[in-house]
Parts: structure tokens; C-alpha cells; sequence
């Protein structure tokens, strides 16, 4: 419709009433009761003209997707089109349910998912490829052939290669694909060419590192059917009615099954709404609230001592005099650092626990040991002098014992007889889950709120079929290496990544005053710089500022904290930025070549890591779909790469790039260690594997060839239905079993296998230094962390309508809010502040602005500053967005390396700070 | 008296306000032909003035005794229903010195802008989300107020229909419907409204706001099916209740009444009062909402001791497609 003409009509005046004014008097043309109207069959023949605008939507093609940006919901959704074009999308709906005592998956979806039809021709969709003119972010663009923009940006992408090195080059794709198939593209394109990466879940700040202490593992949980049979379900800063939307009914259905849900978050929510417990706690005093949990724990007894002596650390010893647990090196010359002791109740002896990292028993149990948890002795060292020991229950136990729930109250905002009624609901479940959001880990405490919860579940053996900590179920797929990863990448730490690139520690010093710092965990600005300084050179977790940065689907510039400084240091200092995406985001604007990729529905694709539930679903995009503008997918982007550098190459006479820094076997007989060529002019051939991978139809075939959890499946199969089913094999510690939803950890609490811990069990007692310094040996409290220097808190949850950035500036999504970015302020705040619900504001603090309106939500608690997340910072005054009043900040806790589990791996990965920064707010001219 | 009613139940305790409900209609039917600006299914934020704003203070429905109709008012296209906003993604993204992005006509309403903001003082605040669609009323007062009676119940289903040919956009319906889910198409110059996807019954699927609710908030089933989630909630366990019934229209569309959780007392502790307040409910649903709260708690309360419930293995509707029951007559099965 011409929006005009729709204007015009609206003044359209019949014969009779008018829109507004007063209530006018209606004649009834009859009464109640009275049959009147067309009716009949007879005058229904007009009916069909709704039968045929429905047939209309239907179209005359069908296809399957999913929506595989940095959403974990991963739905299957049928896809219409007619004459070329996608109509409209409507979920399958077709999951089969896996036991009818729990309630099946269908239909998955939600309110981003189901705009993606118009989205993908909305008028940010990128259709060509574009050259930056003007100064960077100015907005000049030039359009270009395909052909153009990759012969440059293979020149400097060679240049780099050659003058700056091989790590100078970063190609990463960012969390606006998660998916196997698109991702595959990006993957294995850096991997040849040894580019940097990012490791997309530190550089988002959603690491449970909590749970990786307890674990050795970060992501860990169940599937979510797993709620429904819950007995109690504490929701500990997760939203999950806004962000785990098609799950969000398996929690309605288990309080209707008798379930007691606990909803922790400092803000009535819709999650609050669904729950039978709400938990006011104050913003980012939740680890307050966990050690008062922990401390009913231990108080009361309520401990199930038979699961924590065999499956945890907690019988370990620990010296009384340096409080570093006790190692066979203390006992012995040469001893190892790597075996631990127990107090053997029968033999009253110190003896080593089996099933750690030295141990020669590769088993949890414990046979003829009756390890004693709590008490002190002594023990004689190497050197023949006794050391004094204690356990680490008792170290743990001790410090709950300072967080009574009468104390905590005070800090927490949360009444004792709410923490002593979730301590008993918790320990007498038969089936508990605590489900960990990825709100706690934006503050610096988040890690030790996490791993208390931790030991929560483990005190009241809460693991496998019982339920347990939830940080979020992925799957094992493996097989997939060959595809993703065919030569070795810079795989590089997310959170130090992009705080070194950034600068971060400037606005870290401007934001938080030292003793601030020190008084908050006993570490100031320098001291952090210098674990950063460590951790740079010691850890294998980072690779120097890049000079020329491919970057796919990722929207580093809205995401990062202190916007305005990061992009002076990192963005406007590269010499090259080049973004692939779909839409023009933040980051494209700033960018000096725009690639048009195709999305969601126009490639092939096939997603089934993310363990929310057992489908794997993949894409086909429906028959004749015709291309939008110049769009193309990932692969072909990056087969055209391949195929410019290699020219470029060769026209240099490059044919292949030696990276010493990783070896490969060489040599005639393969005796001999050589470093990994980095083979410029055969890239095209090596990307397309000789040919066998020139589509996203063929990755998607290769996927479903080559990954053993997909078995035994077919592409042909998925293509009926748009997935296929998981199998047993799909379990990373558990196996996947085919009528049950997934826990994790059976293989550990059945089966006894070790955990990937140092202790090889659930691991609560870490003497790193910096642990020990901190006083977070075992889990603790932190306090929040943001300085008094402005008056509120500042924290921004997910948002409901979109999925961080992505979908966000929909027009169908932003018609359902209010059209542009909206502070929420509880109504006496504003109040306090002179500020009218849509006034607009300036937010700010000593790092930065921005502007937004005022939202006014009762459900919002007072000395706070919310805002939903991941707007668009164009969609603000200034195009500065919401983090540009976010201080860097980075966690000590978290950049430990080098000790045990706690070794930069995927699993052992830090966070940006999002939460902890103080701001004011005012009232400005509109 | 039609022959037979297809009936919705919408469960509140299972809606979590997505609105994908809102946008499966949407794109179903209302985002093109002069329909933009409507929401023929929406979800609200209660306590609040609601979509369009304020509907509930704008008349319509019958006066008691059921023979004059209550006088009523249109809305407002700009301030009550909003205006369907365009973006400037053009001088924002593609132009030099752009401006911020920004709806093309400033937005004054819209059919979510209250979302999650409801009523009450922290800690005590609460909302809830209340889906709302045509009612398809066993006693459409917008039919009776239709002087070109255009609008119609068909009698195989009860869907009622404003028939596109006969209507010419005098409004009265829009002013009589006192749920204000008519909205007149200034294109076409008719008014439209919910059709109950009668073409997608007619094929044996369900409505589009129900079949795609994530949630699994609504049932579909004919009133006379005694199978039927809708005879069963409403008849024999009077869980789902009618939104105003005191207008006298006879609604439809059902609705299982919001638990919540306690509100605090003045030092932060539990007072076993649900936060959504009793009088409130009752507002907007009659006294007959504190009994069916009441046989919602008691039936919870076996589940949690371990007992069945048929009523919460209903709610909890273990196979989505068992939600829906549209087995047309002639064609069911005895």
C-alpha cells in the first residue's frame, strides 16, 4: 500500500461516525437472541475472497530454516514462496514427541523468527557490494562489482600477509552464525590461511566460568524438556519467558506439574511472572545470596555426604598453613603436583584419592576408602616436618558459615525466610535444576554466584538424572573438524582479545578509583594490568592487534563496551575492515567494504550443537527462490576469497607461507617436524576440498555425511521434514537417550568416570595465587563492583524482540515497542529526577553519553538505571549506543592460566564486564 | 443459536507475552490491503489502557436486558491505535550524515506500548499479558449495530464475518464492539476484523494465533465437543471465563485467570496475597474468576503432593496437536 494514499483514507468519512469523540448512542438493528445478516449460504460467496489471500500466503513453493544467528533456540519453521519470493514463514511443528509423559517441543519459534520474511527485503538489506568513499562512518558509499571488491581486498589482505605476518590477518565470524553450515564457510578459510579467531563466547561475555571451575566444562546442563519433570527450578538471573521463548512452556507446564519455580533477578520480569517465587535480589549482589544458600546447606545439614565424598573435592586436604591443598610433592621429593589426599577413616591415614589428573586410577570410586569430611590433622611432609590439614568441606563450610541469610538480607535486599524455603525446596527435590543466566557472569562476582550454585547441586547431589547446575546444554558434534578446521587457526581468547585491541584498561582506569578496587577484591588497575601483562605472555590465548580484519556476522561495534574509545583504538586504526552480512549493521557503517550475504532463508544450512532439545534442523531454501540483489553465501564469499588471494599470490610470486608457530609432520618419512604451509596459491583448490565442496548444498551433504550424531540420516530425509533426530552419541558426559530428556554427568555419577578437573571431580577449592589473594579458594562473595562516583546501577537483560542485534531495527518488531531506544526507571526514581514517562534523557557517566526516553516500570527496582539490550547504536542520538557508557573491565578471576582445568581452551575462556558500571541520568531537550 | 461454536481458550498462566501470536496474524493476514495499522490478535500488558488505548472506557456491548445497545466511540487512528511506523533505514544507513533511525512519523500508540508495565510499587509491582482477538460472541452487538446487516454467525461454526461485499464502512460496529476489535479499513473503505482463519479451519488447521502460539497458551474446540479442551475448561471445570462479561455479547474466546506470585510485606517477607490483586480479576473477568483461581490451586497443590490432576494434564497439553480439535460435523467421528 502507498503509504500516502493509506494516510489519506484514514480521514475517509462515511456516513456516520467520526473516529474520536464522545461515546455515541448506536441503534440496535436488532435485538439479542435475533438472527440477522447476510447469513445463508447463499450471499457467501464473497467468503472466498479471505480463502484466496490464505492460499495467497501459502504460495506454490516450500522450503524449511531456521533462524541461526546467536540464538540458541535453533526452530525448525516451514518457509513459503510464491513466484520466487518468500511469503511467509509458520514453524513445523512437526517434532515428534519423545515420551508421552512429558510435553513435545512444538511449535518452536518466536516473534524474530517469524518476521525473518520481511526482514530479509527490508530496507537495511544489503543487495550489493559496497565501497567505502568518505571518511570512515561517514555514510559515503560506493557501489562495486564482486569482481572489484575482491581483487582489492586481496591485495591488502597479501600485503598484510607478507609485511605484518601471518597472525596481522583476522577473519572471524561472530555469533550472527552459530549454525554448522554458514559457519563452516569463515571457519575454513581462516584455518588454511591461519588467520586469528575469536572465540565468539568469551567475546560476547556469556562464559560460565563459574561452571568451569566446578567442571572443567562451561557449558553444561540439560535439555530443557528436562523442567517439566523438575520438582524445583531456581531461574538465577535467566529470563527465560523472553529469552528461551519456544522453551519458556516446558516452565508453565512444570508449575502446573507441581513444580516450585524460583525467579532470582532484581527486576519483576515476565520469567517472575510464570514463577511461584519471585527473589528481589539487588542488582549484582547475587553471590551474597548464594553463600546464603550455601550456608542453610551446611547449617542444616542438608548435605547428601555419600555423593559429595565420592564426586567431589570436598574431602580433599587442604595445609592449614598456606591453604594450598595437600600434594603427593608435599610428602615426597619429586612428588607430583597432580595427586591429592584424602583423610582415610579406616586407615586414619592421609591417602591419595583416585580419579585425579596423576592418580593411576582412572575411576571416581572409592573402593575400601571412607574419606571423612570434615576435621584437622597432621600429616608429615617430605622434609619430615608434620603440616597441619584440614579438608576442604570444612574450608568451604567455614565460609558459608560467614553469610548467614539474616546478614546477607542487608546487602541482598532478599528475606531470610525466602533463602531458608529455597535451601529446603532445593535439597528435598528429588529432581532440582538451577539454571544459571547469562546475566550473572557480566559481573565480576557472576563467577563466584555460579560456582556456589554449583556447590549447591552438589551438596544435595543434584547431578545426571537429579538434575544439577544448567549453564546451558550444547551437543557433541563431532566430525566436523575436517570441514571447519583442515589446518591449525589462531584460535584466540574473546574477552582479552578484544580488551587488549580495544584499550579497555583507559576506561577502567577513568571509571573505577583504585581503592575502589582494592576494597572490592583486593586488586587495583595496576594490579589487574600486570595479570593482563601475564597473561598475554604466558597464556596461548592471544595474538597481537590485527591490521586487517574479515569479519562475518559479527557486530563488534555494537557489543563492545565504551563504544566511542574502542572504536578510536581498534576500528579507526585497521587498515582494512571488511564486513559480510546481510543488513547494514553498526559495524558495516564503519566498515570499508560491505559484502551482501545471503540469510536466513536463501542458503543452505544445517544447525544441531545447541542442546536446548534433540533436533537438528537444516535449511532448504524453497525451489526457485530467486536471489535477492547480489547476494551470496558465506561459502561463495569466501570460495571467491580464496580464489582473489591465490591470484594475488600468485601474481607476487607467492606460492606458499611458512607458520613455524605450528608443526606438522614433514619430512620424507614423516619422522621429521615441519611448520604448517600456509598454501596461498592452491587456496581455492584446498577450499573447496579439489572441487568436492563448491555449494552450501554440498557443506550441508558433507554435515550430514560426515557427523556421527547425525546417524543415521540422510539430506534426503531432512529435506522432508527440515530435521532429523540426535542420537545417543550427541551427549558430551552423558549419553543422549532416545526417550529421556538429557542430564548431564551420568557417565560420572554412574559410571564414575573422572571429571576434566584437576581434582577429577566437581572441583570448590582453586589455590591458584590470585584465588587465594582474593579470598575465592572455595566460592565466596564478591561485591558489586560498580563505584559510588555516580548514583545507579546500570545493567541492560536480553532483549525480547530481537536477538542481540539481529532483528532488532525490524520495523514489524520495533512497531510492537515504541519505535526507538527506552530507558526503564522505576516510576520514583523518575520522580525523584523530575523525569515524565517519553521524556528524553542523557545517560552518562565519566567513560561516555547516550540518549534514550524514559520508560516508567513499576517492576523495575528504584536506583536503578534497565534498558533491554543490543540496540543498534545508530538507532541513538549520535549513533552512540548504550555501551558507550559501559566501562571496560575485565575479571582477575578470570584471567588465570596455567592451572589445571583453569588453561585457555574453550572451556576456560573469560568475559567482558557488561553490568558494573554507575551512571546518572537527566532530562533533556527532545 | 448457531448450530455449533468453535471456541479459544487462552491460558494467561501460560502466555509469556511474545506477541509471535500477534505477528503469525499479522503476517497471516493484516500486513498488506489497508490492514497495517491492525491487529487482528495483539497481546496487552494488564493492567493498562490497552490496544487501541483505553478501549475498555469506549462503550459498545449491550445495555442489561439485552435490547439496547450501549452507546459507544471509534478510536482514534494515530493516538489510540498508532500509526504503523515506517523507518528511516535509508537517510540513516545509506546517506552521508545521517540521522539516528527513527520512525518516519513520530509514534504516539501502538498495540504492545505498555509492555511489562502494569501497576502496583516495587517490590509489589505486577503485570500480566492478555492476548485479545475478536470474541466471535454468541450475542455480536457489532452485528446488531450493523444497519447494512453485513455481519453475520455462520452457522456451521459461529465465526462471525463482515461480509465484504454487502458492508460500507459506517462504523457502527466499531463503536458497538466493546472489545473494540473492528477496525475499519480506510483503503477499502469496509471494516474488517478476525475471521477466526476461517479458510485455515476450513482446511483443518488451526487459527494462526493459536497454532503458532509458543507458549501453548490456546485451545481450540467446538463448545459442543465434550472432548473438547473448550466445553472442558469452561463447562465442567469453569477454569476459562469470558473477558467483561457484563457487556453481554457472550464472547467465545476464554480465558484460564493469572496466578501470581506473593506480594511483600514492609520488610521484604511473603505475605501469601498473590500480588495480581482479586478485585482486579475480577474487573475483567466477573466473580466467577475467584472460584476458578481457586480450583487452579487446589489442583496444583495435587500435583505437587504427587496426586493426577486431569485439569493440569489438560493445561499442560502433552501434544500440541492435541490442543486443537476441528473435526467438522458431518465429518466427526462418533
Amino acid at each position: 500500500m502507498e503509504r500516502r494514499e493509506f494516510l489519506k483514507g484514514t480521514a475517509y468519512c462515511g456516513l456516520a461516525l467520526a473516529f474520536g469523540g464522545p461515546l455515541a448512542p448506536l441503534p440496535a438493528f436488532a435485538r439479542q437472541g435475533q438472527k440477522v445478516g447476510a447469513g445463508g449460504t447463499a450471499g457467501r460467496a464473497w467468503e472466498d475472497i479471505y480463502r484466496k489471500e490464505f492460499l495467497g500466503t501459502r504460495g506454490d513453493a516450500q522450503g524449511f530454516a531456521f533462524h541461526c544467528s546467536n540464538c540458541q533456540g535453533n526452530c525448525a519453521w516451514r518457509v513459503f514462496a510464491k513466484d520466487g519470493k518468500v511469503t511467509r514463514e509458520e514453524q513445523s511443528a512437526a517434532y515428534p514427541q519423545i515420551n508421552p509423559k512429558i510435553p513435545d517441543a512444538n511449535p518452536r519459534g518466536c516473534n524474530k523468527g517469524i518476521v525473518h520474511s520481511k526482514q530479509m527485503h527490508q530496507a537495511d538489506r544489503l543487495l550489493h557490494p559496497l565501497k567505502r568513499m568518505g571518511r570512515r562512518g561517514d555514510g559515503k558509499w560506493q557501489r562495486v562489482s564482486w569482481q572489484e571488491a575482491m581483487d582489492d581486498i586481496a591485495v591488502r589482505v597479501v600485503d598484510t600477509l607478507q609485511k605484518n605476518g601471518l597472525g596481522s590477518l583476522m577473519l572471524h565470524c561472530g555469533t550472527g552464525i552459530l549454525s554448522q553450515g554458514r559457519r563452516a564457510g569463515p571457519l575454513r578459510l581462516g584455518s588454511l590461511l591461519g588467520a586469528q579467531r575469536l572465540y565468539p563466547a568469551s567475546a560476547v561475555g556469556d562464559m560460565f566460568t563459574g561452571a568451569s571451575l566446578a567442571y572443567g566444562i562451561a557449558t553444561i546442563g540439560h535439555s530443557l524438556d528436562a523442567w517439566f519433570e523438575a520438582k524445583t527450578i531456581i531461574l538465577w538471573g535467566i529470563n527465560a519467558a523472553v529469552t528461551r521463548i519456544p522453551d519458556a512452556h516446558y516452565l508453565s507446564e512444570a508449575r502446573y506439574n507441581g513444580a516450585r519455580i524460583w525467579c532470582i533477578t532484581p527486576e519483576y520480569n515476565a520469567t517472575a511472572k510464570l514463577a511461584t517465587d519471585w527473589v528481589p535480589v539487588k542488582p549484582g549482589t547475587d553471590s551474597f545470596l548464594a553463600m546464603s544458600l550455601l550456608h542453610v546447606l551446611f547449617r542444616d545439614n542438608l548435605i547428601d555426604e555419600t555423593f559429595v565424598r565420592e564426586q567431589t573435592d570436598l574431602p580433599f586436604l587442604v595445609r592449614t598453613d598456606n591453604g594450598e591443598l595437600l600434594r603427593h610433592r608435599d610428602l615426597r621429593d619429586k612428588g607430583k603436583a597432580d595427586v591429592f589426599y584424602c583423610w582415610d577413616e579406616a586407615t586414619q591415614s592421609a591417602q591419595p584419592m583416585p580419579g585425579t589428573k596423576g592418580h593411576f586410577t582412572k575411576s571416581l570410586r572409592l573402593g575400601k576408602l571412607k574419606p571423612v569430611l570434615s576435621g584437622s590433622w597432621k600429616v608429615k611432609g617430605r622434609d619430615g616436618k608434620e603440616i597441619a590439614v584440614t579438608t576442604v568441606f570444612a574450608k568451604a563450610r567455614a565460609e558459608a558459615m560467614k553469610f548467614p541469610p539474616s546478614m546477607t538480607r542487608e546487602t541482598t535486599g532478599v528475606h531470610p525466610e525466602l533463602v531458608e524455603r529455597m535451601a529446603r525446596d532445593l535439597a528435598k527435590a528429588d529432581k532440582a535444576i538451577i539454571n544459571i543466566g547469562f546475566s550473572l557472569h557480566k559481573y565480576v562476582s557472576g563467577t563466584m554466584t555460579c560456582w556456589a550454585a554449583a556447590l549447591a547441586c552438589a551438596l544435595t547431589a543434584h547431578a545426571g538424572e537429579r538434575g544439577g547446575l544448567d549453564t546451558e546444554n550444547n551437543w557433541s558434534l563431532g566430525g566436523i573438524g575436517p570441514l571447519s578446521s583442515p589446518k591449525p587457526a589462531r584460535f584466540a581468547s574473546g574477552f582479552f582479545s578484544e580488551w587488549e585491541n580495544g584499550g579497555m584498561e583507559t576506561t577502567m582506569r577513568r571509571h573505577y578509583p583504585d581503592a575502589h578496587l582494592k576494597a572490592a577484591f583486593g586488586i587495583d588497575a595496576d594490579g589487574i594490568k600486570e595479570l593482563g601483562d601475564k597473561f598475554r605472555q604466558t597464556s596461548n590465548a592471544y595474538f597481537g592487534k590485527p591490521r586487517v580484519v574479515l569479519l562475518f556476522a559479527d557486530n563488534l561495534l555494537q557489543r563492545n563496551k565504551s563504544e566511542s574509545h574502542y572504536r578510536k583504538t581498534f576500528i579507526e586504526n585497521l587498515d582494512l575492515l571488511v564486513n559480510v552480512n546481510h543488513r547494514m549493521d553498526t559495524t558495516a557503517l564503519w566498515s570499508d567494504y560491505v559484502l551482501p550475504a545471503k540469510s536466513q532463508y536463501e542458503s543452505w544450512d544445517l544447525r544441531g550443537e545447541l542442546g536446548y532439545h534433540r533436533f537438528c534442523n537444516i535449511t532448504v531454501p524453497p525451489k526457485g527462490l530467486k536471489p535477492i540483489g547480489e547476494t551470496k553465501s558465506e561459502w561463495d564469499i569466501c570460495l571467491l576469497l580464496a580464489e582473489a588471494i591465490a591470484r594475488e599470490a600468485k601474481k607476487r610470486g607467492i606460492a606458499s607461507i611458512p607458520d613455524p608457530d605450528f608443526l606438522v609432520q614433514s619430512g620424507k618419512d614423516g619422522n621429521m617436524a615441519g611448520p604448517v604451509l600456509r598454501d596461498l596459491a592452491n587456496l581455492p583448490d584446498d577450499f573447496s576440498d579439489g572441487g568436492n565442496l563448491l555449494t552450501d548444498e554440498d557443506v550441508v551433504r558433507w554435515l550430514m555425511q560426515n557427523v556421527p550424531a547425525i546417524a543415521p540420516w540422510t539430506p534426503e530425509d531432512a529435506m522432508k521434514r527440515g530435521f532429523v533426530t540426535l542420537n545417543r552419541e550427541a551427549g558430551f558426559n552423558s549419553p543422549l537417550h532416545a526417550n529421556r530428556p538429557f542430564h548431564s554427568f551420568e557417565n560420572n555419577v554412574y559410571l564414575r568416570q573422572p571429571y576434566p578437573t584437576l581434582s577429577g571431580r566437581q572441583q570448590f577449592y582453586v589455590d591458584h595465587p590470585v584465588y587465594m589473594k582474593m579470598g575465592c579458594a572455595t566460592p565466596t562473595a564478591l561485591p558489586p563492583l560498580r563505584p559510588n562516583t555516580f548514583p545507579f546501577a546500570f545493567y541492560t537483560p536480553h532483549a525480547r524482540h530481537g536477538i542481540h542485534s539481529q532483528w532488532r531495527t525490524n520495523t514489524y518488531l520495533l512497531r510492537l515497542q515504541r519505535g526507538e531506544p527506552h530507558v526503564w526507571l522505576n516510576p520514583k526514581t523518575a520522580r525523584d529526577k523530575g523525569i515524565a514517562e517519553g521524556d528524553p534523557l542523557r545517560v552518562f557517566n565519566d567513560v561516555g553519553e547516550f540518549f534514550a526516553r524514559a520508560k516508567l516500570m513499576p517492576a523495575v527496582p528504584p536506583g536503578s538505571v534497565v534498558m533491554d539490550h543490543a540496540w543498534e547504536p545508530y538507532q541513538f542520538r549520535n549513533k552512540l549506543g548504550l555501551n558507550n557508557a559501559v566501562a571496560g573491565m575485565i575479571s582477575p578471576l578470570e584471567l588465570v592460566d596455567g592451572w589445571g582445568h583453569l588453561t585457555f581452551n574453550p572451556n576456560w575462556d573469560g568475559n567482558m564486564i557488561a553490568f558494573e558500571s554507575a551512571v546518572d541520568i537527566e532530562r533533556v531537550a527532545a | 443459536m448457531t448450530q455449533r461454536q468453535l471456541a479459544m481458550v487462552i491460558d494467561l498462566n501460560k502466555c509469556i507475552g511474545c506477541q509471535t501470536c500477534t505477528l503469525a496474524c499479522k503476517s497471516q493476514w493484516t500486513d498488506r490491503n489497508g490492514r497495517d495499522f491492525m491487529y487482528w490478535n495483539h497481546v496487552e500488558t494488564k493492567p493498562g489502557k490497552g490496544y487501541p488505548r483505553d478501549w475498555e472506557q469506549a462503550g459498545g456491548g449491550w445495555e442489561a436486558g439485552g435490547d439496547k445497545l450501549k452507546p459507544g466511540r471509534l478510536p482514534r487512528l494515530a493516538e489510540d491505535y498508532g500509526i504503523p511506523a515506517d523507518f528511516s533505514f535509508e537517510a540513516t544507513l545509506f546517506q552521508e550524515g545521517g540521522e539516528p533511525l527513527r520512525p518516519t512519523e513520530a509514534m504516539q500508540w501502538g498495540p504492545n506500548w505498555e509492555e511489562d508495565q502494569g501497576t502496583g510499587e516495587f517490590p509489589n509491582g505486577h503485570f500480566f499479558y492478555l492476548p485479545r482477538l475478536c470474541n466471535h460472541c454468541t450475542q455480536p452487538a457489532c452485528l446488531a449495530a450493523c444497519p447494512r446487516q453485513a455481519i453475520s454467525k455462520r452457522e456451521e461454526d459461529g465465526i462471525v464475518l463482515i461480509d465484504q461485499e454487502r458492508c460500507r464502512g459506517y462504523r457502527y460496529c466499531v463503536a458497538a464492539c466493546p472489545y473494540k476489535k473492528i477496525y475499519f479499513n480506510p483503503l477499502a473503505g469496509r471494516s474488517e476484523k478476525c475471521i477466526f482463519c476461517y479458510p485455515r479451519i476450513e482446511k483443518g488447521i488451526p487459527q494462526a494465533c493459536a497454532y503458532q502460539c509458543v507458549g501453548r497458551a490456546r485451545h481450540v474446540s467446538y463448545l459442543d465437543d465434550k472432548a473438547g479442551a473448550a466445553w472442558r475448561l469452561v463447562h465442567e471445570w469453569k477454569v476459562a471465563l469470558p473477558l467483561h462479561p457484563e457487556h453481554g455479547t457472550q464472547p467465545n474466546v476464554y480465558y484460564v485467570p493469572p496466578l501470581s506470585t506473593s506480594t511483600f510485606d514492609a520488610a521484604g517477607k511473603p505475605t501469601g496475597t498473590p500480588r495480581i490483586p482479586d478485585d482486579y480479576l475480577v474487573s475483567l473477568f466477573g466473580p466467577a474468576v475467584q472460584p476458578a483461581l481457586e480450583t487452579l490451586r487446589r489442583e496444583i497443590a495435587k500435583k505437587e503432593k504427587g496426586e493426577a490432576s486431569e485439569l493440569m494434564d489438560m493445561l499442560i497439553a502433552y501434544k500440541h496437536g492435541d490442543m486443537f480439535r476441528l473435526d467438522r460435523l458431518g465429518e466427526q467421528k462418533p
